[in-house]
């Protein structure tokens, strides 16, 4: 179930908003997606979902075009799931119940299937069954923002594109909510696309990498590859190395030694990172 | 000074969001405010300038008090907050109107004005972009505009509910710079986050835990005296790398700086 785009462009109110963008969204892959504010980032991701149209270029699934209505527009994707920046704009209804069972009623789900559904899905993503019953709109921002997220997952999308997830959520939560979904693309086998400017999540969970800047894409590439050996792409982009990045190429300097943590995960960085501190008054000697 | 004195809040009876909080901000001073989701941290805020009243207790700017309807106009004048999502905040067509709209609502006399208008435009560098209209300002100038409308009313206390979490880190880095040029300048900030990193050069944290103030007191101190877990937080990347590599030197803002020390004494 690949998604792929060649050569799309997308113009809004005259303006180049995104600009040749070929790529290929491959199942089970989490794709992050960086850029400054402005890149084109979640433009590209309504592009994705069919909410907006582009003027130039190919979008296929599977090799087969994608729907269009009858003045040849074309339509939303159904099998791909979509959770807004700001959860406000997709909630609606008056009970987080009615919400999160929205899709699968309109599907025509069992009563019991839906049950199941809505179990599962409240226990990937942590939410408490008190909350049921309660209104979505009077919830904290962060609850808020499960709530949509759930209400999505509940529908079973075969890719998920999550714009800014986290945002809002404190870090127990927003660490919790990355394991859940990222157990659960693991899982299904699911493609999630992940817009994110907190960069250290992006090097922690990603497969794949995109990144924008000024309406082109300007890479797509392994996770691992651009942290660990292409980092001159995100000075390109406008946008600084995760934490432990910065780290790891601080003690490379300073030992004059070039670290090959597995992984660009922090855990896999801090294991080099202790090695090479252990060593480094004996190395200071020599 | 903007004093709590045993404030219970609660939107609906049976769930008390804030119970017997007490505490004084000072003139002058940088608060980080944090917590889980849920634990009360906006609707402190929303006490702070009046925006809501105490159940209970009482909550005081220097002789004003947010339960006299009287003083609200006093306080909102001095006290102003700046949201989350730049979006929300903004309500005219250009950046100046945006800035002008406070004053205007103030009836402060037209020189004045302009003179306020390009001081607070120049305290968050967007003194060019005065006839920018919202779509041509990313998240970051958007929400730089929003804190330039609160600073024009000259507000003796600035209150930033999460105004970093929708920016990129450029955007981020940028208030960042912005509210610690504000102190300078004698404000005081109160930043509620939960970015860690950015609690560590503030002077005082206080740690809101469903609605009780868990902890209040340097960042140095947080770590060694609270579990951070139990309140929905994690440790920021500094305090990590100290116990991962067992420094025991004292906490700083950069830990680069740690680092390249220690490892050229070694």
């Amino acid at each position: 179930m690949d998604y792929e785009l060649n050569d799309v462009s997308v113009r809004i109110n005259g303006e180049e908003i995104l600009e040749s963008i070929s790529c290929t969204l491959q199942e089970g892959k989490w794709i992050s997606i960086i850029g400054q504010t402005g890149a084109g980032k979640s433009t590209f991701a309504q592009v994705i979902k069919g909410l907006i149209p582009f003027y130039r270029g190919k979008y296929t699934h599977n090799r087969q075009p994608l729907p269009r209505d009858g003045k040849g527009k074309m339509k939303i994707v159904p099998q791909i799931g979509y959770v807004f920046q700001y959860p406000e704009h997709q909630i609606f209804e008056s009970t987080v119940y009615k919400e999160l069972t929205f899709a699968p009623k309109m599907k025509g789900e069992s009563p019991e299937r839906l049950e199941v559904a809505l179990k599962m899905v409240m226990g990937q993503i942590g939410l408490s069954e008190k909350l049921l019953q309660e209104n979505p709109f009077q919830l904290s921002g962060g609850l808020k923002r499960l709530v949509a997220i759930a209400s999505v997952l509940i529908a079973e999308p075969e890719l998920l594109i999550l714009d800014e997830p986290t945002a809002g959520l404190d870090p127990v939560n927003r660490i919790a909510l990355l394991k859940q979904l990222k157990a659960w693309q693991r899982e299904k086998k699911r493609t999630v696309l992940f817009i994110s400017h907190q960069l250290e999540d992006v090097a922690e969970y990603s497969d794949e990498v995109m990144i924008f800047k000024k309406g082109r894409l300007l890479a797509h590439l392994d996770a691992n590859e651009l942290f660990l050996q292409r980092t001159a792409l995100m000075e390109q982009a406008g946008l600084p190395l995760p934490e432990p990045i910065q780290l790891l190429r601080m003690i490379e300097a300073l030992s004059g030694r070039i670290l090959e943590p597995a992984s660009c995960r922090e855990e896999d960085i801090m294991q080099q990172v202790r090695l090479a501190w252990q060593s480094r008054g004996l190395q200071n000697e020599g | 000074m903007l004093v709590f004195d045993q404030v219970d809040y609660h939107y609906r009876r049976e769930h008390p969001v804030l119970q017997q909080l007490s505490f004084e901000i000072h003139q002058g001073e940088f608060i980080s405010i944090i917590g889980g989701n849920g634990s009360g941290k906006s609707t402190l805020a929303k006490l702070m300038n009046g925006l809501l009243q105490p159940r209970e207790g009482q909550v005081k700017l220097e002789h004003l008090n947010t339960l006299n309807p009287d003083d609200l106009g006093r306080i909102r004048e001095r006290v102003g907050l700046v949201f989350q999502n730049p979006d929300d905040q903004f309500i005219t067509t250009s950046v100046l109107d945006e800035v002008v709209f406070g004053l205007e609502n103030l009836r402060v006399p037209r020189d004045e004005m302009a003179h306020r208008v390009n001081k607070a435009l120049q305290a968050v560098h967007m003194e060019d972009y005065a006839k920018a209209m919202p779509h041509q300002l990313s998240g970051g100038q958007k929400q730089r505009v929003a804190i330039a409308a609160v600073v024009a009313m000259e507000p003796s206390i600035m209150i930033f509910d999460e105004a970093t979490s929708m920016l990129d880190p450029q955007g981020r880095r940028d208030i960042l710079d912005v509210m610690h040029t504000l102190h300078q300048q004698g404000l005081t900030i109160i930043h509620i986050t939960h970015h860690m990193e950015e609690i560590l050069s503030a002077d005082r944290v206080l740690l809101l835990s469903k609605g009780e103030m868990a902890f209040d007191g340097p960042p140095s101190a947080l770590f060694s005296s609270v579990s951070i877990t139990e309140h929905q937080l994690t440790l920021p990347f500094a305090v990590r790398l100290h116990q991962a590599l067992g420094i025991n030197a004292p906490l700083c803002v950069d830990w680069k700086e740690t680092i390249t020390s220690l490892w050229t004494m070694s």
